[in-house]
């Protein structure tokens, strides 16, 4: 009975051991980016999984193989997903609209009309932070006073979600543009 | 085996079962409505699998035995539900650099300007549909032209501000 629960305790602390190397890694060293320390905070969680896993196998509650192989699998899923929650818990605090006027409103200590929010963050503001974020990430180029787009994971994020947009809302249009994405891919 | 094999089955249905839902009708606050659907059909699953398991002893079905695997299942499809229900957020609201991507990439070998990006992406796209979102999630209320947060929107924003604080991040958006 113990060596399940205990089970049930890795994917929780590899998450804990994520979260405690991205913090750290990047209190440390905040110039070489939020991002990079997200992907070593995740994979050190990931390294702590497989470890406790051949620990638990090898030294205290020895199973059949099978059976720690699909219990590693499962382990490891629940952990990419949590893992991927944190990723995206991190990104709402960095670039989420909603998040920042609900920041906006707590800091004024008060009330603020559409037209004072819109005075400390407005569309402007956001075109030209998300824009330095893809020239920074090589997902789009500048030349000559335009902007083009490059082979990218960006590209293939809004491919997923275009397509997920057909499936769940039946937006139109979807072939179109996946025919003329592939093309420039 | 069993717990893969339950979670991920369940985590599919769960799946259909909100495509089918949502071609008939799109519910006003979706999120919401995934929560009570998704954790709906574990219950029922789970019911169900404690009445398989009961009736059916046969060895080789890959259904949960003991009291952990079935909270194994329950982790399993709660950890994939949320990370469902995140990328969910991005399908139900444009996010802004996704909506960048897309201009400049209809505009293909041509390129875009910058002047022609800004002034599609104006306040009434990015900004105001947000704002209108914290009215329906019951964050923010409107009180004459002034919006101020409910107490769920002050626990929210404060969860945000201390997590930026121990980054030592700046604003951020």
């Amino acid at each position: 009975m113990f060596p399940s629960y205990l089970q049930l305790m890795i994917p929780i602390m590899s998450l804990a051991v994520n979260v405690v190397i991205q913090i750290l890694r990047f209190r440390i060293t905040p110039g070489r980016g939020l991002l990079k320390s997200v992907v070593e905070g995740f994979i050190g969680g990931l390294l702590y999984v497989l470890m406790i896993e051949i620990y638990i196998q090898r030294y205290l509650f020895p199973s059949p193989f099978p059976e720690f192989i699909f219990m590693t699998i499962a382990n490891t899923i629940i952990y990419a997903a949590c893992g991927y929650c944190y990723f995206h818990f991190i990104n709402l605090g960095e670039t989420a609209r909603r998040i920042r006027v609900l920041r906006e409103l707590y800091e004024c200590d008060g009330a603020l009309s559409m037209q004072e929010i819109l005075q400390r963050y407005h569309a402007k503001e956001i075109v030209e932070k998300r824009l330095g974020r893809l020239l920074r990430n090589n997902q789009v180029m500048y030349r000559d006073g335009r902007y083009y787009t490059k082979k990218s994971v960006m590209m293939v994020i809004a491919h997923i979600i275009v397509v997920l947009k057909w499936i769940l809302l039946g937006r139109k249009n979807v072939f179109c543009f996946i025919v003329i994405t592939i093309f420039q891919l | 085996m069993n717990i893969i094999f339950c979670g991920v089955i369940l985590f599919f249905i769960a799946f259909l079962c909100q495509i089918i839902i949502w071609k008939i009708h799109i519910p006003e606050r979706q999120t919401k409505a995934l929560v009570v659907l998704f954790f709906c059909i574990l219950t029922i699953g789970l019911l169900s699998l404690v009445i398989i398991s009961h009736f059916y002893t046969i060895t080789n079905w890959p259904v949960p035995r003991t009291s952990s695997d079935y909270l194994h299942i329950t982790l399993l499809f709660t950890s994939l539900t949320l990370a469902y229900m995140i990328t969910y957020s991005a399908i139900e609201v444009d996010s802004p650099s996704l909506l960048i991507i897309l201009k400049i990439s209809d505009k293909g070998t041509q390129g875009l300007d910058r002047k022609e990006l800004e002034e599609t992406m104006n306040d009434a796209l990015l900004i105001m549909p947000r704002i209108t979102d914290l009215l329906t999630d019951k964050m923010a209320y409107l009180e004459g032209d002034q919006y101020k947060l409910t107490r769920k929107g002050k626990i929210v924003a404060k969860i945000f501000i201390i997590y930026r604080k121990i980054l030592n991040t700046g604003k951020g958006g």
